[in-house]
């Protein structure tokens, strides 16, 4: 008798500690998704343009499905020491709505981090960099998002363009409708600039003459930071769904 | 170092006449955007026409600039006396009919050539550059303006191609007395649309929903059976 009253101490101890690393992966979830929702990097203007800023969604999810996790993770130690099963019902239920949705996240987060090409970011900036006055307030809003975004990557980032500053020479985009050729091969925010603002040599730069503009390309600078969040909510996520399926699966027996 | 090497084509050039050389685009080492959508950069004829210099005479040297096509009428830079064509961009239909004056400018001075590594100083590269290309293109104002009758020196049309000859005339007389052939066709570049951009995007949904489901599927029978457990006790 004592063996078996042994045993399930033990049992109930093991569902315990696996409900508090339940618990605790929450509040590291909450904490991830909360860093990501509040865009260091401010590329946020950027997904928001694409119109599919699902990633976001799952930030956000993430938080809730964090508070969650740690407030069942609670309701399930309960449950084990108290050993009443309508509770462990109940906490089976929550942790399978709750399981849900964090896998709708990290699918989510997962599947759209191959949308996030450099070929997508390139169309937006040609479509909608210096966008002169648009048609409707909602494309106003994006293209000013747009073209702040991509000003303030220029100049923190020392770079120009997706792929490069030849991006403004290979296509046309609405920035060359109000800015001609001659003056404006590429943005100015793409020569190299002094303390005030202005290009060091303005003909150096439009002439391409190196160590007066950038000859890189933002798209390491715009992906790194969003695959690092898709990644970051995605598989840190996987991991929590596997550790809750596997300690819950485990609750009914006891 | 690429800098010495083009003192020296220069150099070299300067013992032929000008008559058998060309224009010849900026170095794309140094100028790596070259030639643009509507620019075309081009050396300043350097040594080409020392040749034709005489000591105590004052001369200029006029750009002319011709697209090339099959409707030219005529690629004569010169009338009957000998004087250089004054036609303008607006008389020659944007250089199609014939060629246009689009520059004139000082003769470079073949003794002391620019130092192309003097590009590197903030300070003496506005000045190397200007002494060293003349950029074709580079001034829209003059379309603008209605009082402009002068030479002008517009954007050139994308992906089309050109020509361009120098030619060296002396001020006093008026006539021209050295030219250089006809440069090699340089073509602008070309803009596609960001419309053709293809923007690829892996379709997971259908295989994550079927995935979901499954998973949802095998939770459910963990459930049930936990039920049904706990019922036969």
């Amino acid at each position: 008798m004592a063996k078996t009253e042994n045993g399930v101490r033990i049992f109930q101890g093991l569902l315990i500690l696996g409900n508090v690393v339940i618990g605790m992966c929450g509040i590291a979830l909450t904490a991830e998704c909360i860093y990501f929702v509040s865009d260091p990097h401010g590329l946020y203007p950027l997904l928001e343009a694409t119109e599919n800023d699902d990633i976001y969604a799952a930030a956000w999810i993430g938080i809730f499905v964090g508070f969650a996790l740690l407030a069942l993770s609670i309701l399930g130690i309960v449950g084990v020491i108290k050993s009443n099963r309508t509770l462990l019902l109940v906490y089976i239920i929550l942790m399978l709505i709750t399981f849900a949705f964090e896998m709708a996240s990290c699918i989510t987060a997962a599947t759209h981090r191959d949308f996030l090409t450099p070929n997508l970011f390139l169309k937006q900036m040609l479509e909608k960099y210096q966008k002169p006055e648009a048609g409707n307030n909602n494309d106003k809003w994006m293209s000013e998002g747009v073209t702040k975004t991509w000003d303030k990557l220029m100049l923190q980032n020392q770079c120009c363009g997706v792929n490069g500053p030849s991006d403004w020479q290979e296509y046309t985009s609405a920035f060359r409708t109000t800015y001609s050729d001659a003056d404006f091969p590429w943005p100015h925010n793409c020569c190299v600039l002094d303390s005030q603002g202005h290009p060091i040599n303005l003909d150096g730069c439009k002439l391409g003459v190196h160590g007066f503009f950038k000859s890189n390309g933002c798209y390491a600078a715009i992906s790194g930071p969003m695959n690092r969040q898709a990644w970051g909510v995605a598989w840190f996520g996987f991991a929590i769904l596997c550790w809750t399926v596997s300690s819950s699966s485990c609750s009914p027996a006891s | 170092m690429c800098g010495c090497c083009v003192v020296l084509v220069l150099f070299c050039l300067g013992l032929l006449s000008a008559g058998n050389q060309k224009p010849q685009l900026g170095d794309a080492q140094l100028a790596t955007n070259n030639p643009t959508l509507t620019t075309v950069s081009l050396e300043k004829p350097f040594c080409m026409f020392d040749s034709s210099l005489y000591p105590n005479r004052s001369y200029t040297i006029y750009l002319y600039v011709m697209k090339e096509s099959a409707s030219a009428m005529s690629s004569l830079v010169t009338d009957d006396s000998n004087k250089p064509l004054g036609s303008t961009f607006q008389q020659t239909s944007r250089g199609q009919l014939r060629p246009y004056n689009a520059a004139f400018f000082d003769v470079p001075d073949c003794a002391v050539p620019p130092r192309l590594a003097d590009v590197r100083s903030f300070v003496h590269a506005s000045y190397v550059l200007k002494q060293y290309l003349f950029r074709v293109g580079d001034d829209g104002t003059c379309l603008y303006d209605p009082n402009f009758l002068g030479v002008c020196n517009p954007p050139l049309a994308p992906d089309t191609t050109y020509r361009f000859k120098y030619v060296l005339v002396d001020n006093s007389e008026g006539m021209v007395k050295d030219q250089t052939l006809w440069s090699d066709p340089i073509k602008t570049r070309r803009a596609k649309l960001p419309m053709k951009i293809d923007t690829c995007v892996l379709v997971f949904l259908l295989l994550t929903g079927f995935l979901a489901s499954v998973f949802f599927a095998i939770i459910l029978k963990i459930i049930i059976k936990s039920i049904g457990f706990s019922d036969t006790k």
